[in-house]
Parts: structure tokens; sequence; C-alpha cells
């Protein structure tokens, strides 16, 4: 299984952790400081990083900037700084996930999963189909209709595909209410209806680790509903 | 270096065109002066020198086609015409003859023509020149008839023309070398008038002396003879005399005018050749100044580089080359007919190879020297004048502009401009007169110093242009000493005028100031009147009072004006503009400290204003910091009650211990970062990022959000909308973050099974015209009972249950409603009973 390195300068929280991703099978190695994860990342073949921002000696920021010189890792940064410019500083730098604490040990998990899995599968992507439309860890395969996020298939409603596949298709177009609500039931949108924004919400449950904060499927409060592009 | 060197380049250039523009005026002047007097030349002629004009229409012609060569050619040739009349008289075969004999009146009547018999005596020439040089001398003497009979000869000679003589009555004759067939008779005086007239009664008186003006014989005539003894009579002794002095005197002025014109027009002295030749009857003469001139050679001498006439009335010929017109030369011929007979051949010419120095080459020197460059010389002086004005303007912009250190645009000031402006204009003034003075003296005695004298010479140009480059450096150095006073602004503030006119300001300032009501307010206003009567009494003092009265208004339109501004001041510092500082400058009396009073409240309510952002700011941070430091540990306890919750654990009381555990770290998580929003919202720090919203379309997708958490407590969600498609401009995330709020609000506190009203319209009462607003209204019941003011539960902390038992952080509301401001939104809290109502309203943007 893969090896994670865990860094933070709290040990109850790296060994909580050790015990949420050893329940998951994988191996663990720890560290509780910036120059400390570099040690131990070039004597060890480490497959994801999780890492603190706030830290002696070398704080997360920094350590991920000199990582990033040699390695492409997967990097999850770990923070109590929980404000959008420190989320946007971190993920800029390289890192390629962003969790604030206090976090929900059930998502962080998930996270490293998808990370995982993403890293893994960079390359053994199929030729280009078709039928065949992804973005970042989202994957549609119209032909046989079915979804995979990060690998993972999802089940979704006829309804929910079709708009999950209406909005992968345009990605990072906005879709209103009325728009998705016209294309998918081809009929003219009268007045005021949540019902598509029940579906959304459902397939966010479904595709997305944290529905609160979306990867994919963006809520544009006002306007409408996009899929990001990664 | 390169920015110091900048400044000393465009100082040198002025510098240079400082003198450049002297140069230029020194051209201007001088060219002028070049023009103007090299329009004329000055030629000494035979009466002194004269004064000719040159003219531009000239400039094409040669110099002899010029009107300065004909005029002084037509001089000569009146000259030579004149100077054969005086020759006839004076010589004999073209050489002087002293030993001629004149008849002294046939000679005075030379043009008038003789009477048939007159009375005369005949001198040799040499004598008459002579007495006429040594003067006349006149005795007066008292002679009784005896006397005079005594004195007088027997008889009176008399001539008389041969009427048959071919010069007889002719105008023609030449009675200088005549050879008139007269004869003399011999009269006898007992025929004497004197005594014929005498009768009876004068004979007794012939005893009495008569007086009469004897002239004394200095020379005796040519038969040896004084006058008295050519006349028996007085009167005829009168005549005669009268006749010698006459001729004396003509011929000794000709004689002047004969050495002139022998002198002047010699070959050696003159380009002028002339040969003049007269037939009376069988004698002919010639004059000339030419030797061994033949008649005949003529042609040769035209041929040559030469202008010449030939006049010769007899055979009808006029010859010339010249602009000479015959008329001319017939009219100067006619002059002296006396002495020309018809049969005459004139020919006069100039050499124009101008051999010798004389008139015409002087006058070709002044036509060469000035008249081909004229055009020059007048292009030359207006480009000059054009040049002087150009660099005037030019340097009128930039003198005085400069860079400082810092490249920055200055204006500098000479140590001169520093001077008061009084000292300097009365400097200037000074300087002015006494150039002028010097310019006069200098020009109205040009004369002594100068040896040429006129202002025709070279040197009085060179001094006129050195006086006019002096003149023009003093005169510039005070004019761009004004431009850069008035450039810089100093020509009225470094006057001694405004110092007085501020020093007497302030001190009636002064005085008004520190005196009491009484002093501010009844003394101006007696003093006002007590004048306006004064000059109303006085009748002039009308119009001084009136301007007095203009001043006085003028004030207190300023007083009004100033204490406006105040209550300007105050009115902006009412609405919020703290930072707003009444200008105090210019202020007096009770207006300063009013403005001071008012500067001081904002100043006093600015700082609190700040300080209490500061604090604000300060809280904020120190949220942030905290709940950072709490959310460290607070990670372990969810991550080890999460583990724990894991664990078999059998006890049922544990197993609820640690669900209070797990709700409480859920519901502290919640807090912190509900703290940490809500005093940034507060503290004003925040960015928003506004867009375009759908209020309709957040409305749904908000209640799509919702949907499950709804059902789940049964409430259901009735929509009104009036105004779809209403767009708003606000920050979508922060948007949706009160919709949250608001919504979460109600699954918490809203009484299970209810409806839930959502509505959007226009606000049916518009503030202000043009701006629109939306409304949006949210209603629910509360499943308990709402026992606190509306106000306080946007309030931080505050929730309809005292008791805070259930969950959330109790910032929710606050939250929204600062959230809501911040995007330009009201929000409000209505209660009636249990109906729980929040409306909140936005400008719109735009209707779909």
């Amino acid at each position: 299984m893969a090896n994670i390195l865990v860094c933070d300068d709290d040990r109850e929280i790296v060994d909580a952790i050790e015990i949420y991703l050893l329940q998951e099978g994988y191996q663990v190695f720890k560290a509780y400081d910036g120059e400390q994860a570099i040690k131990v990342l070039k004597e060890n073949t480490i497959h994801l990083l999780i890492i603190d921002v706030m830290m002696p000696k070398l704080d997360g920021i920094h350590a991920t900037l000199k990582i990033r010189e040699y390695s492409s890792i997967p990097i999850i940064i770990l923070s109590a700084k929980s404000e959008d410019s420190d989320k946007i500083l971190g993920l800029n730098i390289g890192a390629d996930d962003y969790v604030t604490k206090p976090f929900n040990p059930l998502e962080l998990v998930a996270r490293v999963k998808s990370n995982l899995r993403r890293y893994t599968m960079l390359g053994n992507l199929n030729v280009e189909n078709n039928a065949l439309f992804q973005v970042g860890g989202l994957c549609i395969n119209d032909d046989t209709k079915e979804v995979t996020v990060d690998g993972e298939q999802v089940k979704l409603t006829p309804i929910e595909y079709n708009i999950l596949l209406l909005l992968v298709k345009n990605c990072g177009r906005v879709f209103s209410i009325d728009q998705i609500y016209e294309s998918i039931w081809n009929e003219e949108a009268i007045g005021a209806d949540n019902t598509v924004a029940v579906h959304i919400r459902h397939i966010r449950e479904k595709i997305e680790i944290n529905p609160k904060e979306p990867r994919y499927l963006k809520v544009v409060w006002g306007v409408g509903y996009k899929i990001e592009k990664q | 270096m390169g920015n110091k060197k900048k400044p000393k380049n465009g100082r040198r250039l002025r510098g240079f065109l400082h003198v450049l523009q002297h140069i230029m005026l020194v051209i201007v002047v001088v060219t002028v002066l070049i023009v103007t007097t090299g329009s004329t030349v000055v030629i000494d002629g035979l009466s002194g020198s004269s004064r000719y004009s040159l003219y531009a229409s000239d400039q094409e012609k040669t110099y002899e086609e010029s009107e300065l060569f004909n005029t002084i050619y037509g001089r000569s040739v009146a000259d030579i015409i004149r100077f054969g009349v005086v020759r006839s008289q004076l010589e004999t075969d073209g050489k002087f003859d002293g030993k001629k004999i004149i008849d002294v009146t046939a000679y005075n009547y030379r043009d008038l023509g003789l009477p048939e018999q007159y009375v005369t005596a005949r001198y040799y020439l040499e004598d008459l020149l002579k007495w006429a040089k040594y003067g006349r001398e006149y005795s007066e003497m008292y002679m009784t008839a005896a006397q005079a009979e005594e004195f007088l000869s027997d008889k009176t000679m008399v001539t008389i023309v041969d009427p048959n003589s071919k010069y007889y009555n002719t105008s023609d004759a030449n009675y200088l070398k005549s050879d008139i067939g007269s004869y003399t008779f011999v009269n006898d005086v007992s025929s004497n008038m004197l005594y014929e007239e005498d009768n009876g009664d004068n004979i007794e008186e012939t005893t009495e002396t008569v007086c009469q003006q004897i002239l004394i014989n200095r020379y005796k005539t040519v038969d040896g003879k004084n006058i008295e003894e050519y006349t028996a009579d007085w009167a005829n002794y009168d005549a005669l005399c009268y006749n010698v002095s006459t001729a004396m005197d003509s011929l000794s002025y000709n004689y002047d005018e004969y050495q002139n014109y022998n002198e002047y027009y010699a070959a050696e002295n003159s380009n002028i050749r002339y040969y003049i030749e007269k037939t009376v009857g069988e004698h002919t003469e010639y004059f000339t100044n030419i030797e061994d001139f033949d008649v005949d050679d003529i042609s040769e001498y035209m041929d040559g580089n030469c202008k010449y006439l030939y006049y010769s009335p007899a055979e009808m010929v006029y010859e010339s080359n010249s602009a000479i017109a015959e008329g001319t030369v017939r009219d100067i011929v006619q002059e002296y007919d006396y002495a020309y007979p018809e049969d005459i051949k004139i020919w006069i010419a100039v050499d124009t190879d101008y051999p010798v120095y004389d008139a015409f080459a002087e006058g070709a020197r002044g036509f060469q020297n000035y008249l081909p460059y004229f055009w020059q010389w007048i292009v030359l002086a207006v480009t000059a004048g054009v040049l002087y004005l150009v660099i005037i303007v030019y340097l009128t912009m930039k003198t005085g502009r400069d860079t400082d250190e810092e490249g920055n645009e200055i204006i500098r000031l000479t140590k001169f401009d520093r001077i008061p402006t009084e000292i300097a204009a009365l400097l200037g003034i000074m300087t002015t007169f006494v150039l002028a003075f010097a310019a006069e003296f200098v020009i109205s005695n040009c004369n002594e110093f100068w040896s040429y004298g006129d202002i025709y010479s070279i040197g009085f140009k060179v001094a006129v242009g050195i006086i006019t480059f002096f003149i023009d450096i003093i005169v510039f150095f005070f004019f761009y000493s004004l431009v850069r006073r008035i450039k810089a602004k100093v020509l009225w503030k470094n006057s001694y005028l405004k110092r007085l006119i501020h020093k007497i300001s302030l001190l009636i300032w002064e005085v008004y100031d520190n005196g009491n009501i009484v002093i501010r307010t009844w003394v101006p206003y007696i003093i006002f009147l007590l004048f306006n009567l004064l000059m109303v009494i006085t009748g002039i003092g009308i119009v001084v009072a009136v301007i007095v009265d203009a001043f006085v208004g003028i004030l207190l339109y300023h007083d009004v004006k100033e204490r406006q501004n105040i209550v300007k001041g105050i009115e902006k510092i009412t609405e919020g503009s703290f930072a707003y500082q009444i200008d105090e400058y210019n202020l007096h009396g009770d207006n300063l400290v009013l403005a001071k009073s008012v500067n001081s409240i904002g100043n006093s309510i600015k700082d609190a204003v700040e300080v209490s952002m500061k604090d604000e700011r300060m809280k904020a941070d120190l949220i942030t910091n905290v709940s950072h430091d709490i959310k460290t540990p607070l990670t372990s306890i969810i991550n080890y009650v999460d583990l724990i919750k894991r664990e078999e654990v059998d006890n049922e009381r544990v197993r609820n211990y640690i669900k209070v555990l797990d709700e409480k770290s859920q519901r502290l998580k919640q807090l912190t970062d509900d703290l940490v929003e809500a005093s940034k919202i507060s503290s004003g720090n925040i960015n928003l990022h506004f867009e375009k919203i759908n209020l309709t379309e957040l409305m749904n997708q908000t209640i799509g959000e919702f949907s499950e958490k709804f059902e789940q407590k049964n409430l259901t969600t009735v929509m009104n909308i009036n105004a779809s498609n209403v767009i708003i401009e606000a920050d979508s995330r922060r948007i949706w973050r009160v919709m949250e709020n608001l919504f979460n609000n109600i699954y918490k506190y809203a009484l299970e099974g209810t409806r839930v009203y959502v509505a959007i319209g226009h606000r049916e009462q518009q503030e202000e015209a043009g701006k629109e607003r939306v409304e949006i209204s949210i209603k629910n019941i509360s499943a308990m009972e709402l026992n606190c003011n509306p106000q306080e539960l946007t309030e931080r902390f505050i929730r309809g249950d005292e008791s805070r038992t259930t969950e959330g952080s109790g910032l929710g509301l606050s939250i929204a409603k600062n959230l809501t401001e911040a995007q330009n939104g009201t929000f409000e809290i209505q209660l009636d009973g249990d109906l729980f109502k929040v409306i909140m309203t936005f400008p719109i943007l735009q209707m779909k």
C-alpha cells in the first residue's frame, strides 16, 4: 500500500490521523516540523504528504515549495487558517488540496484516497474517446453511462446523470436553473422551481467529498451552476 | 552627472540667445540707418555739398541710367552753358584777357537791348575787377550850381547806335566783342537841362549848395578820363555811375565764378568734356576743356564709354545717349540768349570710365555701395527684426525656468529679482531717462565726436550700433526681471505697497479682533455714518463716500460668505465627513473663533471614530488569532471523540457522554468560525466581489439546498415572486451566507409542520427617485415564544431563547444583517406574536 507522511507539530493530531490512515491500510510516516518532513521524504518512498502550515523551523508553505522543486507527490495542506487567501496561497504554491482544521477525519481520509488515486492513475487514461468526458478526477463515459470519481464508480439517477453530463460537456460555463430545466426536461421553465437545485444537491452529495465545499460541481449563488475547469 | 549638466546647457543656450538678441537689434538699427542714409548721396558740387536721393526703382538700372547720374549730368550741362557765358565775357580767344575793353552801359543792357543813344564809359576789364575787389568809395560834395558846372564836363558824350547795324535792337548782340559802329557826338552843356528847367525863381537859388554823391575814380577809362568828364548834367552822371558800379559788381561775381568753373571743369578735375562753338557773323569762337579738339572728331568721342549730348539749333540737331531732353538744353541756352547766337554748337560729354574722382565718380560710388544691395539690406533688417522678436518671445517664455536637484520645474530668481518691486521700477525708470538723455546728447553732438561729422559717416553708424547694444541690454535686463517676477508671482508679493497694505490690515484686524462687542459693532457703524454724513456735506466727497460704501458692502459680503462656509463645514461634519476642515485662513473676529471651534469638534469626532475603528480592527485580529489557537486543540478533541465513538462502548451512559462531547465540540467549531466572520464583518475587514445576482435564481438555489432539512421538520416553502428575475449587485458567496444563515435559523427555530413564506417584490415606497429597491421578505412561525426586542436579535450572541440550550452560535442574524448592509442592502426583523419576519431590500441593478 501507499506510504503517507503526516507532518504536524501537534503530536496528538498526527497520532489521530495515523490511526485513521492505518485503518485504511496505509503505511504512515510521521514528522513534527518541515525539516523533518523533507528528511523523511528523502530517505523513504512517500506517496502522499499531509502537512500543517504553522510549524517550527520550517513552515508548511516553505516546505511545500522545497519539495515541489524535485517531487510531484500529492500534498494536502492541513491548517487552522481558514481564510480564502490562505487557501489560494496554499494551492498556488503547489499543494493539491487544502483541508482546514478542525476537520472531519473521514473527509480527510476520503481526500487522501482521492488524491492517491488520481496520482497513480495519471498517465493510464484511455485514449481519446468521443463518448468520454473528463474533468479532473471526474470521468463520464456516455457509452456505458458510467460516472467515476477518482476511479470510484458513482451511481446517479438518469436526471442527475443528464444534468451532470450537460455541465461537464460545457465545462466552465454557468447554467441557470431555467436553462438546465429547459435542456433536461425539454419544457419551458415556468416561474420559480427548485427541482433542479435539489437534484444538483444530490449530485454534489454523490460526487463531492465535502458537498459544502465542492470541487467539481460549483454553485454560483444567484447565477447558476457550473463544473469547474481543473 | 547627466542631471546636473542639463540645466547648465539650458542656461548656456539662454545666455547665448541673450547676446544674440542684442546683436539682432543692433543689426536692425544699423541696417535701417544704412538704408535711410544710403538712399541719399552727398556730392561736393560747385556751390558746396548737395544731397541727392537714390530711388529703389533705379536698382535695375545702371548708374549711367539712374536719376542720380542724370541729375548730376543735368547740373553739369547747366553749369557748362553758364560757364560759356562767363568765359565769353572774360576771355578773348579762349584766354583770360585783362585788357579787354568793357563798355559799362552796353554791358548792363546786355539782355534788355540798348536804347538808341546812351551815355557810357569804357574801362579795361582788369581795372573793373580790381576796383570791385578794392571797393568803391564815394564822397558827398556840396556844390553850388557854379561849382557843379565846374565839376562836370561842358558836354555830354552820347553814343548812338547805328540802326543799320545788325546788332541794333537784337537781343543777341555781343557787345563785349562788338564792332558796333557807334560814334560819339558832343552835346553842348548850355543845353544842360538843369539850367534850362531853372526859371527865374531858381536863378537866385543857384547860389544855394546841392548835395551830390560823387564816385571817386579809382581807375580811369580806356581814354584816360574820369566819369564826370563824360557828362554835363547830374542825371547822366548818376546813370553812368550806376552803370559803372553794376558792371563792376557783376563782372567781379562772374570772375569768381569763372575761376571756380575753370578749376572744377578743368580736364584734370572733371570727367566732363565740353565743346561750345558759336559764330557771330564772320567770327567763330569756341570754348572747350579738351586740348587740340577738332570739331570733326566729335564722333570719336561719342564712340568711347561716354554719355554725351550734342545741340546745334542752327542745324536743328540734337543728339544724346543720355536722359537729358532737348527741351531742357534749349531752356538753359535761352536763359542766356544775349550771349548765345543762333549759330552755336554745344557738345557736352561724360567719360563714364571716370578717370577723375569728381561728382560723377562720387555718385557712382554711392550708387554702387548702396543700390545693388538695397534688397539685401531690407531682407537683412527684416530677418534680424523677426529673429529679434522670436528670441524675445522665447526668452520671455523661458526666462527664470529651471529645474532643481529633484528635477522639478521651478522659477529661479536672480538677486536683482528679489529687490522690492518699487525700487526695481524706480531704477528702471531712472536708467531709461539717463539712457534717453545720453543717446540724445550723443546723437545731437555727433559733429563734435566724429571728424566726418554727419550721420552719413561710418563712425556714426558704429556709435549708434554700440549705443543700441547697451540700451537693449539694459532695457531687457529690466524687462526679463519683470517677466520673472510675474512668473514667480512675486511682483505684488515683493512690493512695499503690499507690505504696507498688509501691515495696515493686520493692525485694523488686531484692533477689531481684540475689541468687545461695542467696539466691533457700534463704533464701525457710527464711524461709517459720520463718514458718509461728512462726505455728503462737503459735496465732492460723495464720490469718495460711494467708493467707501461699496468697499464696506464688499466687506460685509465677505463676512457673510465666511459664515456660510462655516455653516457648510458644520453640515459636512454632521453628515459624517469628520475629516472636513474649514479654511481658517483670512477669517477674523467671531468667524475665526467659530471656525476654530467647529474644526476642533470635527477633529475630536474624527479622532474618536478612528480610535474606535482601530479598536474594532484590533479586536477582529485578536479574535482571528485566538480562534486559530482554539482550532488546533479542537481538532484533537473532535478527532479523538470520533475515535472513541468508533470503539464499541457497552456502557449506555458513556455513549451519552460521548454524544454530548461530540455535539458540543461541533458547536465549538461552528462558534469559532462564526466569531471570526462576525468580527471581520463588523470591523469592515472583508473584501467584497460584486457581481450580478438573479434573486429568483438565488432563492430557488437556497430552497433547493435546504429542501431536505425542511422536509425533516415538515416545513413547506411558499414562494411568492412578484418581481421575477430582478438583478441586484452583490457578492455571490456573501449573499449565499446571508440566505444560509436565515434558512438555518428557520430550520432551527420554526415550528414543525408550518409554512415558510418567501416573497420578492418591489419596495412600495421609493425613497429616492431613480433608485428602485427590491424587497425580500421571509416569514415563519417561531416554535418558541419570542420574548425579546427585534433589534436585539441582530445584536451579537442574542438568540430567541435566553437559555441558549439549542444549537447555534447566536451570531447568525448578526452576520446576516452586517453582510446585507455591507452589500448596500437593508435588514429588518419584525416580530408579530409568533410570526418572525425578515425584510431585506437591495437596490435594483436591472430587471430582466
